[in-house]
């Protein structure tokens, strides 16, 4: 009993870490559309508007990895 | 009325059913995909330690060490090809070279509109950890990596059965206690490993400094110990200092990030694939993988384009205005 109980809270809390990748999915969304703007507007600006943009996304995404990180600590680890 | 074209079946239709009935029977017959065991420390390929130091304790034959060999392998092969294709004497080399030689024209560009005139010392450091990261993440996907190991006992394992040889397969079927197996492959992907990634944080943050304190002199720490205007103006002066001291947590704020985010989307990768790899077997983990080179290069590249930027960032003073 005590053993499946801290299994059901390992489950619950790496659930609730995930919400954090939220931000990450508004952020990116947030990027792209400025990238897509500033595209839109100037396209001869198309490669280094891409690169930033990239590199951009993979900052943003970082943050929900770190949560992904913490929902793997409690599932596998901890 | 425009003339539309008749649709028509692919090209590689019979290299497409082929492979989606090899891959069939060999799920069917040969081998049943199961959940692997997972966990974030990397999986020991013996059991007993290789040697001991006093102060740092056991060090263990560990999954990722064969995998990190095989990228130097892989890169100190990409090298000599390089070498042996520029001794011919020919400027346009052909074949690999071409790729690599496209590789580092687009880095160096990269590197020098940021860098200015410190292109020379910024530009090894992003080239190699560009290259080592990708090479690692690319020899991750290749099949057979991560699935070709030791049988261990294990309390929760599976039973085996003899496929000849001294070759097992594993059974999806719930072995008694204490009586199964898992398997620990002999390649894990580099990046999967906490150590791997640490140490390239560590590098790529104390490179840093040391690159600013080649271009500035001592007065780079100025920039976390800032007492400059506090004798003038005890206000501002303040204030500076306590931006100096939040610039020293941001250092070790980078190191951490740096760590994590490698480390997160490359380990996710792993899961992923062995969850879809036994869950929905024939198509769906292509689909993956192709997510997966993606990523491992994405990530590749920002490693290497953060590290030179902070390198850059270093170079430049506090009051000074950029030179592009």
């Amino acid at each position: 009993m005590e053993g499946e109980l801290i299994q059901a809270a390992k489950f619950i809390g790496a659930g609730l870490s995930m919400i954090g990748a939220l931000g990450a999915g508004i952020g990116i969304g947030l990027l792209v559309q400025g990238a897509l703007n500033g595209m839109a507007r100037n396209p001869d600006a198309y490669g280094n508007l891409l690169t930033t943009m990239i590199l951009g996304i993979a900052f943003a995404e970082a943050i929900a990895i770190y949560c992904l990180v913490v929902a793997f600590m409690m599932l596998f680890v901890l | 009325m425009e003339k539309t074209s008749k649709w028509k079946w692919g090209k590689y239709r019979w290299w497409v059913f082929g492979l989606f009935f090899l891959t069939w029977v060999s799920i069917t017959y040969i081998a049943v995909p199961i959940q692997p065991h997972i966990q974030v420390a990397p999986e020991r390929i013996l059991l007993e330690p290789l040697f001991t130091l006093p102060v740092l304790g056991d060090f263990y034959l560990v999954n990722t060490l064969p995998a990190l060999l095989l990228v130097d392998i892989i890169i100190i092969l990409m090298a000599l090809a390089v070498k042996k294709a520029l001794q011919g004497g020919n400027l346009v080399p052909k074949g690999i070279t071409a790729i690599i030689e496209m590789l580092v024209e687009v880095l160096y560009n990269m590197t020098e509109t940021s860098a200015g005139k410190y292109t020379k010392k910024v530009f090894p450091w992003f080239a190699t950890i560009f290259i080592l990261v990708i090479v690692a993440n690319f020899t991750k996907i290749i099949p057979g990596m991560e699935t070709i190991g030791v049988l261990h006992h294990s309390d929760h394992g599976y039973e085996t059965k003899l496929l000849g040889g001294n070759w097992f397969t594993i059974l999806p079927v719930e072995a008694h206690e204490g009586d199964g197996y898992i398997v620990t492959p002999f390649f894990r992907g580099v990046s999967t490993d906490l150590n791997f990634t640490l140490a390239l944080a560590l590098i790529a943050v104390i490179m840093t400094q040391i690159v600013g304190v080649q271009t500035q002199g001592a007065g780079y720490f100025s920039k976390f110990l800032n007492v400059k205007t506090i004798f003038k103006k005890p206000a501002l002066g303040f204030i500076d200092f306590l931006v100096g001291f939040l610039e020293l947590i941001s250092e070790v704020a980078k190191i951490l990030s740096f760590t994590f985010r490698l480390f997160g989307v490359m380990f996710s990768g792993t899961v992923l694939v062995a969850l879809m790899g036994s869950m929905l077997p024939i198509f769906a983990p292509a689909g993956i993988f192709l997510f997966e080179l993606f990523m491992g290069a994405i990530q590749a590249f920002v490693f290497g384009m953060l590290t030179m930027v902070f390198m850059v960032q270093a170079t430049q003073g506090h009051g000074e205005h950029a030179e592009h």
